[in-house]
């Protein structure tokens, strides 16, 4: 697998495909896109979740986090460039206009105080300054459980 | 990695929870970090990152203490 010319397209298909749509490609699109097979497609994703590329729901080839984007609703809603992504965390919510190198307007939820707020990133600047990300986990111990981290 | 408006909060949260309080940045700090950190993620050539990579971007980043340690 190591030489699978296919691996890091596969990654940068997965990507761009989020960036344009929002949500990551099933492994059926995926395996259409490079018009190999969907059992192909599946090793590919399975591998690049061994690598901490992307990650996979439990026991499918589902993208679960593709960092900084979510696979699924969270409390962490990003617009940016006309559409609205999820994030993972209040990390991966200022993630996103870094890594698509875009202004975004963030709404998002405090933890704790379930209160909602907003955020912008604008001209390379973030906004609501002192608000605080609290980082549970030392850098060691995140792959650990990584939805909890 | 969750965001709060206050370290009343953050404590709130802990005790709850009953866990140690990890480490807590600002706003802007995690948006430097977030630079560095997802600034090529996009890219084709982007295949992940070393220890020592992931070190010198915390080191960029200001981030020296044993938490961030890789």
């Amino acid at each position: 697998m190591t030489d699978n010319p296919l691996l890091w397209q596969t990654r940068h298909f997965v990507y761009a495909h989020i960036a344009e749509t929002t949500r990551p490609p099933r492994v059926d699109e995926t395996a259409a896109h490079f018009r190999i097979s969907i059992e192909e497609a599946s090793q590919l994703y399975t591998e690049l979740n061994n690598r901490h590329s992307f990650f996979l729901e439990p026991d499918t080839v589902a993208i679960r986090m593709a960092n900084p984007f979510s696979g699924i609703p969270t409390d962490f809603k990003v617009h940016a460039n006309g559409k609205t992504y999820f994030a993972n965390c209040a990390w991966d919510m200022l993630g996103i206009p870094a890594a698509l190198h875009c202004d975004a307007v963030i709404d998002a939820v405090f933890t704790e105080s379930n209160e909602s707020v907003q955020l912008e990133v604008k001209d390379g600047k973030v906004t609501n300054g002192d608000l605080l990300v609290h980082f549970p986990l030392a850098f060691s111990h995140w792959y650990d459980d990584l939805v909890f981290t | 990695m969750l965001l709060f408006r206050s370290e009343e909060w953050v404590d709130k949260w802990c005790k709850r929870h009953n866990l140690e309080r990890g480490e807590m940045l600002s706003i802007q700090q995690v948006w430097e970090l977030s630079k560095l950190w997802y600034g090529n993620r996009m890219s084709l050539e982007y295949h992940g990152r070393s220890m020592e990579q992931v070190a010198e971007i915390f080191r960029q980043a200001g981030l020296m203490s044993k938490f961030w340690y890789v």
